[in-house]
């Protein structure tokens, strides 16, 4: 892994770049949070009782807030990735500076990392305009840092996917047949514990599953026990990611 | 002189295929060296690993002193790329697209506004500053990457095909520059099927096929050498190939069918000339020879896919 202090130049030449995307993207942003709180939270939230003593908007917005931050480092490294090396073909002229291909691609996981980062605040915030706080300001700080680590997660896992796409329409593969379903089952919505047994493992499988666990526990303040395993699967699945998706990206990059 | 880029043994794989053949070159200090050779002669291959984009499969390849590899960010930092394609950041302004470069090759801040400023106005830019990518023309656009190229006060630049797919106009702007960087005394390395740029630009070149060198030398030696001053086109029907080159044949160094057309090679072509408007033939040519006869006679005259 040959990474240097040049991964912050990759990053800096996103940020000016996102001056063209950034009114679209807050949009879309605010608009996707809203769409979710205002269906699921309180739509359906009517129906849903208390959760624990507390609205079923509580049990929402931390797994809302993750699934956000997922979509959009995911989306940030499969076509904005994507359309960088092969259309703009940006990554031939990077490597061929004192930037490596390993400066290169970290930069594009921080990058979106910090994406998700702006998506899943503007998901707080409306989440706030609605009277849902994280409970303390350590809280607050607690679930930036989360939020940060993955999106790194998410979208390393969507620098592996396009390491190997042809074409825009592979993504469809991963959005479709595992991001989508990883929504529905990684307890964003509603808890697992109705689910039988062999679901419940299965769901243990997936990044989201573990990602919103810890988002939930720290947005409230409420620290199980088994939240040293979600954390622990987390950062092992963040750092396999990270490495794999470098490394493959690489080997597609230099020939 | 100095040696800059020296190769030995210098090869390619992909696989079962050899892009590059255990070439061997040197390229020495304020020169300008070609690589000259159809599509697919591993001309970009071997540019690409002397600027370490791409790993070398075997042989030594010696850039400023040390072995090129992947990993090089000492030889990246000191070259200047021109690249075949337009590579522009094309989310970026003229000017941000040079500010960001500038920011890879940790040129501080105030000292890259200054270079900008004066690369812009090398390459006739200035007004075009603010200006979006799609905004320019091929021209223009081929003439910021030579700006972006010289950002970094480069110790040698490559230029992958500079002027494919330009007007005249623009081409000759850009064989300016070119020649203006070299009258400054900067090393200059070229790929080029143009015969005409190669001629116009390089000091020495190597004739590139097939991953191998086919010939090195002067432009004006090969052409010497393997073709004589002058060339003699006679388009007509090959049943009276064996009559002409016994009335012909005498005053030519060589003689070549092609296709339909009978090329005789000479030092000097005034006897054939002569002879020629006795014979009062419809369709002949008499010309210098160029670069082009000494490529198509090293790389054949039928056609490469």
């Amino acid at each position: 892994m040959n990474i240097s202090y040049r991964v912050a130049h990759v990053f800096v030449r996103n940020l000016i770049s996102y001056k063209r995307f950034i009114v679209t993207t807050f949009i879309a942003s605010l608009i996707q949070p809203l769409f979710y709180l205002v269906t699921f939270g309180i739509g359906m939230g009517a129906y849903m009782g208390a959760f624990g003593g507390k609205s079923y908007l509580f049990f929402l917005v931390p797994g809302v807030i993750i699934s956000s931050v997922m979509m959009s480092s995911t989306f940030e490294c499969l076509y904005g990735t994507f359309v960088k090396m092969i259309h703009e073909r940006l990554y031939d002229s990077l490597i061929a500076t004192p930037v490596s291909a390993e400066d290169a691609i970290t930069g594009d996981i921080l990058w979106a990392s910090f994406r998700g980062l702006i998506s899943g605040g503007l998901m707080m915030a409306v989440a706030a305009a609605m009277g849902i706080f994280p409970v303390s300001l350590l809280s607050l700080l607690l679930l930036l840092i989360v939020m940060a680590f993955i999106g790194i997660l998410f979208a390393s896992l969507a620098m592996i996917v396009t390491s190997y796409a042809p074409n825009f329409d592979f993504f469809n593969y991963y959005t479709e047949l595992v991001i989508t379903p990883m929504l529905f089952f990684s307890g964003v919505f509603f808890p697992l514990d109705n689910f039988p047994a062999w679901m419940k493992t299965l769901a243990q499988f997936f990044p989201l599953t573990h990602a919103v666990a810890i988002a939930r526990a720290v947005y409230s303040g409420v620290y199980p026990r088994r939240l040293l395993f979600n954390i622990g699967v987390g950062i092992l699945l963040g750092v396999l990611a990270f490495v794999i998706g470098v490394r493959r990206m690489k080997k597609r990059l230099i020939k | 002189m100095t040696t800059i880029i020296k190769a030995e043994g210098l090869t390619k794989k992909y696989g079962d295929f050899t892009a590059v053949d255990r070439i061997s070159f040197e390229i020495q200090e304020g020169e300008c060296f070609g690589f000259l050779g159809p599509n697919g002669a591993g001309k970009t291959t071997t540019i690409r690993m002397i600027h370490c984009v791409s790993p070398k499969t075997s042989g030594s390849l010696l850039v400023n002193g040390v072995q090129a590899g992947i990993d090089n960010r000492a030889i990246k930092a000191v070259t200047g790329i021109i690249p075949q394609e337009i590579t522009l950041d094309i989310d970026l302004t003229v000017r941000e697209n040079l500010l960001v470069f500038a920011r890879f090759f940790d040129i501080p801040r105030r000292e890259a506004r200054t270079r900008i400023d004066e690369l812009l106005k090398f390459v006739e830019l200035e007004a075009k500053r603010d200006c979006k990518i799609d905004q320019l023309s091929t021209g223009m656009k081929r003439r910021l990457l030579i700006a972006r190229a010289l950002l970094n006060r480069p110790l040698f630049i490559i230029a992958d095909e500079p002027t494919t797919g330009l007007d005249p106009q623009a081409r000759h702007l850009i064989w300016q520059r070119l020649r203006q960087l070299k009258s400054q005394g900067t090393t200059l390395i070229l790929t080029t099927q143009y015969m005409e740029e190669a001629q116009q630009l390089c000091d020495r070149l190597v004739v590139m096929h097939q991953g191998k060198i086919l010939k090195e030398g002067t432009p004006n030696r090969l052409i010497d050498d393997l073709i004589g001053r002058e060339v003699v086109e006679i388009r007509i029907a090959a049943d009276r190939d064996e009559a002409l080159i016994g009335t012909l044949g005498a005053g030519a160094c060589g003689h070549e069918r092609v296709g339909d057309t009978l090329y005789f090679y000479c030092r000097d072509g005034h006897d054939i000339r002569r002879k020629l408007i006795e014979l009062d033939l419809p369709n002949t040519v008499h010309r210098p020879a160029t670069l082009e006869d000494v490529f198509l006679k090293l790389t054949g005259r039928s056609l490469i896919e």
